[in-house]
């Protein structure tokens, strides 16, 4: 269970990945105009099934795990939602009108709505629209500069956040009158009409925000953001606490209890960050990677690897000319279990009190991993990255 | 076909525009320069009485950036430049553990900011070069130069 499972899924990169409830089954996109749906066969993954309807890259897919539907977002600023009816896939197409591509989208916890970012400087809220039997698009324009990166909902249905490449991030309301009821009044404020941003934040230095992510209860925002930094926002003050971080920024992040969160981005493994409203720190990374040589034969999926120090020496004098030692091979070799870039974190398993015991990831080496996140590892983040010379 | 000479953006009502990007300095451009020319003369005494980190704290202090205010950066550029000449290598580890996390960030933008004018003034690479390596603790210093729009 400590050990993370590791799926090599194609030679492509998965640009993103759901999960259905029961984890049975993935929806993913290969970097194309495909979505594809596997399902787990004893220890691998095998597609059952190819969802056409798009003709352009697929950017984003979520799976609304109590009514079973999927909703993918191209960048031909269209949205798809294939609903099962009977194990068949059938595809709804909504219109965004949008004239840019949709960038991210996600359901709504109470899946009644699901919002999708766009290139347009807008976030489209789709609600269902049962007369006509479609799905309509309310757009959140005002004040988004550019390109919305990321969304993430509110528990309570309404509120919405959203990191854009303008270098904010904002929480909106995006109430819809016959769809929400009249909501709690929350620490983001009260009284919502759509479109009311109840809060507008930015890191020191700038730089796109490329995740955002609610706390489980709500109460808490965070987003990470290009100058390799987290940040934590408590509204009441409002408080924010930005984590400068030592690598590559991260592009993704997902909460997995009240006070810790789990990013991830292009340094490629993923990293734990815990505290509360007093402060917040860098806790350890769940990929192990100062013992990787002797656990990458241990670990299922990968290809057994000698980890003998003569052999990768004499391996390495001859296929690249490395007459050095060991030291010379660790430089050039990344030793973490995703290769590349990670996309995408998501909550895999959630415990009976709601914090999450594993997440997984899907990465753009074609991976996709599944991590325990009790096991995480100090000085392995700054130990082997912080050595890397440019 | 003189279509092709208009500049399309001029017309774009809602264009975005550098200066959203980031907080502006609240500063006038006359007041940073005089700010500036009062901490050359500062640092030039700390650097006398041997006081390199002090100096360096006053070099990286609320520096200019954003537009109008080239000269200000430019002596500014040149007052840090003058503060990593006169300090000794085995110094260096050191004075660069004194700087907050801000200060480390704006240190790294200076240090660019000298790389990309070789031979200016008293610009010297090798120099450059030795601060650099002691100042980035991975490559987050430097992602944090590229992505700043508080330009130096």
């Amino acid at each position: 269970m400590s050990v993370p499972e590791v799926y090599s899924i194609a030679q492509t990169p998965v640009t993103c990945h759901a999960f259905n409830a029961d984890r049975s089954q993935v929806a993913l996109s290969l970097n194309d105009n495909k979505a594809y749906i596997y399902v787990k066969q004893g220890k691998e993954w095998v597609v059952e099934e190819t969802l056409t309807e798009h003709d352009k890259v697929i950017t984003s897919i979520d799976w609304a795990p109590n009514s079973n539907r999927i909703v993918t977002a191209s960048t031909g600023s269209q949205c798809l939602h294939p609903l099962t009816g009977r194990l068949v896939w059938k595809p709804t197409l909504v219109l965004l009108r949008v004239n840019r591509a949709a960038t991210f989208v996600r359901w709504s916890p109470n899946e009644d709505k699901f919002a999708v970012g766009s290139g347009a400087r807008a976030i489209a809220v789709c609600s269902f629209d049962p007369e006509n039997n479609w799905w309509v698009a309310k757009q959140l324009k005002k004040p988004i500069r550019s390109t919305v990166l990321s969304v993430d909902w509110h528990p309570n249905n309404v509120l919405l956040a959203a990191g854009s490449a303008d270098m904010k991030a904002r929480v909106f309301s995006a109430y819809i009158k016959d769809v929400d009821k009249r909501p709690v009044p929350t620490v983001w404020g009260e009284k919502l009409p759509f479109n009311t941003v109840c809060g507008e934040y930015a890191s020191p230095a700038g730089g796109w925000v490329h995740a955002v992510g609610f706390s489980p209860s709500g109460d808490v925002l965070a987003f990470a953001s290009h100058d390799s930094s987290i940040n934590i926002v408590y509204p009441g003050g409002p408080v924010i606490h930005s984590i400068r971080i030592s690598t590559l920024p991260y592009v993704t992040l997902a909460w997995t209890a009240e006070d810790s969160i789990v990013a991830a981005g292009h340094d490629c493994q993923p990293v734990v960050f815990s505290g509360s409203e007093a402060g917040w720190a860098l806790v350890g990374t769940l990929d192990d990677t100062t013992s990787g040589g002797a656990k990458s034969t241990a670990r299922a999926g990968t290809m057994g690897k000698l980890s003998s120090s003569a052999f990768n020496t004499f391996r390495n004098a001859d296929t690249r000319g490395h007459t050095g030692g060991a030291e010379v091979a660790a430089d050039t070799e990344l030793l973490t279990v995703h290769k590349n870039t990670i996309t995408s974190v998501r909550p895999y398993e959630v415990g009976r009190d709601g914090t999450v015991s594993r997440v997984s990831t899907s990465g753009v080496d074609g991976k996709l991993v599944i991590w325990d996140v009790g096991v995480v590892s100090v000085g392995g983040v700054t130990g082997r990255l912080g050595g890397m010379r440019m | 076909m003189s279509f092709r000479k208009i500049d399309v953006d001029a017309y774009d009502e809602d264009i975005l525009q550098e200066i959203e990007l980031y907080t502006p300095d609240p500063r006038n451009p006359a007041q940073v320069l005089s700010e500036t020319k009062q901490k050359q003369v500062a640092v030039r005494t700390s650097l006398n009485k041997g006081d390199t980190i002090g100096a360096l704290n006053i070099a990286l202090d609320s520096p200019p950036y954003g537009p109008n205010v080239e000269e200000a950066k430019n002596l500014t550029l040149q007052t840090v430049v003058s503060v990593l000449n006169t300090t000794k290598s085995t110094d260096i580890p050191n004075v660069v553990k004194s700087l907050s996390q801000d200060e480390q960030d704006t240190f790294m933008k200076f240090i660019y900011k000298g790389m990309g004018m070789p031979g200016w003034g008293d610009v010297s690479g090798s120099v450059l070069f030795g601060w650099h390596e002691k100042v980035s603790s991975g490559t987050g210093c430097i992602v944090r130069v590229m992505t700043d729009r508080r330009t130096m």
